[in-house]
């Protein structure tokens, strides 16, 4: 029940492209990686530079966390990836995603105002895109990260025709 | 209409300046920005070593107000209205001009409001409100009170479709109905009894506590000065906000007037209320009073928002309960909406128990009733917040959850309604009645769609701007 309830099975489920983990790990465990190394190289030679115990030791304890964050960033990426969806069912469209904190949105098709489809560098890179819907409420707040560009495209489309054909008003 | 009052239409179409006090009144009001700003740069002493202090004063208050009224002047001299057969439009600016137009078709309300300088030298600005978001008001500052009183009842002709020069049309003063007058006492009494006051003097109860703990006096003198001059500016704010306040009921909307220094008149267009809230806090519970907030759509951003979006700030149960119905009504008759929908109909759905770490005392009062054409959802025991907003305008639906939440079997639904004080969630609902309940919603949102009127104030399709020609 609880795993249906935010992935109900009588529509189709579609993923996100990998490649979305991909780009989190290099925009989001990069930095964090080049940090931590950096702090690591600074506790290996804090002392031969004669600096005190205790503070080569806390830079050793930040490289730690740092280059712990950047794992947990690394696994979490791929997790959160697998927990992404859009389904496009008969009136609404519906976008899942979440492990921990898990959202269910059914956005009415006929209530999307526009429809953003962008992409960053790295995205362009990757050849992926988001996809954000406007409705008149900024609650909806949905975006799906990490489309094909091509299946970006053409689900901005459908939505926009879709969004006219059914247009309720505000 | 008395013959005084109207408007010389040909006048309006070449263009016309504001009232030549106009100057006066917005230069006074830049020149107390210039004083504080030149007098702030005396107190921080910047280059001023050696001036006498009765120089600086005459050069502060003396700079401060030819630099006011100059730059008031200037820009009374540079602006110009004109009303022609199809906008109304504001010409201003001295070095790069700037145009701003109102087509008829899109006003969705036309008010008269006396900011209190203005006030005082008999002018009023006329604020026209348009459809489509942000900066979204053209304001014209400032015209004598009896000429913005003309003018907007001649705004308002043009945007019900009147052609220019007939006579007067259907705006008039005679067909506004008083729904109610919140007398003064009743303000008063409600700012006292409000939860900011009753928060400062627990706050004071704690602190003189301290002072006799301490065996200290001057803590209490120390914490009283920052409490009771909060305290005092929360209740004259609201006092000097909703003084007065008047609702009428207009053809087209609900009118409000209120104001003890400025007057400020406001509408509410219908065919604009997106949603409406009940808030009953503790005190007023007793005493069977509450506030009504309105969703008004492209309204409540601003930074007057907390009193744009007051539609009563302090009513009875029985009129609260018939203005929300006649705001956001609920349908009566057949029920146009599929069985999914029928078989929770009017059904009350609750707060599981099992969310009772979350809130111990507020998950009892926790509920949502999706209704036939409205939705309906109260909160909080401190301060009670129902919520209503009509399926008409609902957007998108989601639920959510979180760790805790799942560890407790239940998960928070959000019915999305365009932004402002109203919203509909229910949080912590049981995680076995959540598919049903999201079905019903669901069901209902869908079946109020196609019914939903796309019109503004008039009911023209004034929403849908993107279409017009």
């Amino acid at each position: 029940m609880d795993t249906t309830l935010f992935r109900p099975d009588d529509v189709p489920w579609r993923p996100v492209s990998p490649a979305l983990t991909t780009r989190r790990r290099i925009v989001l465990c990069g930095p964090l990686a080049v940090v931590g190394v950096l702090l690591l190289v600074a506790a290996v030679v804090a002392v031969p530079a004669g600096a005190s115990a205790p503070v080569a030791a806390g830079l050793g304890a930040a490289a730690a966390l740092v280059l712990g964050a950047a794992a947990a960033t690394w696994a979490w990426a791929e997790r959160n990836r697998r927990s992404w969806g859009h389904a496009e069912a008969e009136d609404d469209l519906l976008v899942t995603s979440g492990v921990m904190f898990r959202r269910l949105v059914v956005v009415p098709y006929g209530r999307v105002q526009f429809v953003d489809v962008e992409a960053g560098p790295v995205e362009r890179r990757l050849g992926i895109a988001r996809v954000t819907l406007h409705t008149a409420s900024t609650e909806t707040a949905s975006t799906i990260p990490g489309l094909l560009a091509d299946e970006a495209r053409a689900l901005r489309d459908r939505l926009t025709d879709l969004g006219q054909a059914r247009d309720g008003g505000v | 209409m008395a013959e005084s009052e109207r408007v010389d239409e040909t006048a309006l179409r070449r263009g016309r300046r504001t009232h030549p006090l106009t100057g006066l009144v917005q230069g006074g009001l830049w020149a107390g920005a210039a004083i504080a700003a030149i007098g702030a740069s005396y107190l921080q002493g910047d280059r001023w070593d050696g001036v006498p202090w009765w120089v600086a004063l005459l050069v502060v208050v003396g700079g401060g107000l030819v630099v006011g009224e100059v730059a008031g002047f200037v820009s009374w001299a540079v602006t110009r209205y004109v009303v022609d057969d199809t906008e109304v439009r504001l010409d201003t600016g001295l070095l790069t001009t700037r145009s701003r137009r109102a087509a008829f078709e899109r006003i969705q309300a036309v008010d008269v409001a006396e900011p209190l300088l203005a006030r005082l030298a008999g002018l009023a600005e006329v604020r026209v409100d348009l459809a489509g978001g942000e900066e979204s008001r053209l304001v014209l500052r400032f015209l004598p009170l009896p000429e913005a009183r003309a003018m907007r009842a001649l705004l308002l002709r043009r945007a019900h479709g009147a052609a220019p020069g007939g006579g007067p049309g259907a705006v008039d003063r005679a067909d506004e109905e008083l729904i109610t007058r919140v007398p003064p006492q009743r303000t008063l009494l409600g700012a006292v009894l409000s939860l900011d006051l009753l928060a400062a003097l627990g706050v004071l109860g704690l602190l003189a506590l301290a002072a006799l703990g301490l065996d200290e006096p001057l803590v209490l003198l120390g914490g009283l000065v920052p409490v009771v001059s909060w305290a005092a500016r929360l209740v004259a704010r609201r006092v000097v906000a909703e003084w007065g306040f008047t609702l009428w009921r207009t053809p087209h909307g609900l009118r409000i007037e209120r104001g003890l220094l400025s007057l400020t008149a406001q509408t509410i267009p219908f065919a604009r209320v997106q949603g409406v809230a009940v808030v009953e806090p503790l005190l007023w519970r007793r005493l069977g009073w509450c506030r009504l907030d309105v969703d008004v759509a492209g309204r409540g951003t601003g930074e007057d928002a907390e009193h744009e979006t007051t539609l009563l700030p302090i009513a009875d149960r029985a009129l609260a309960a018939a203005l929300v119905d006649e705001l956001v009504p609920e349908a009566a008759g057949p029920d146009r909406a599929g069985p999914d929908a029928v078989a929770h109909d009017g059904e009350v759905v609750r707060a599981s128990s099992r969310s009772w770490p979350c809130a111990p005392v507020g998950w009892r009062h926790r509920w949502l009733r999706p209704g036939r054409s409205r939705v309906v959802s109260s909160t909080g025991w401190v301060q009670r917040t129902t919520s209503h907003a009509p399926w008409a305008k609902a957007q998108s639906i989601a639920l959510r959850q979180g760790p805790l939440q799942r560890r407790l079997g239940v998960v928070t639904i959000e019915v999305h309604t365009p932004d402002g004080p109203v919203d509909v969630d229910l949080h912590h609902l049981a995680s076995d009645a959540a598919w049903t309940t999201l079905t019903a919603v669901q069901a209902r949102a869908r079946a109020a769609r196609p019914s939903a009127p796309a019109g503004g104030v008039l009911g023209r399709g004034i929403d849908a701007a993107g279409e017009l020609p």
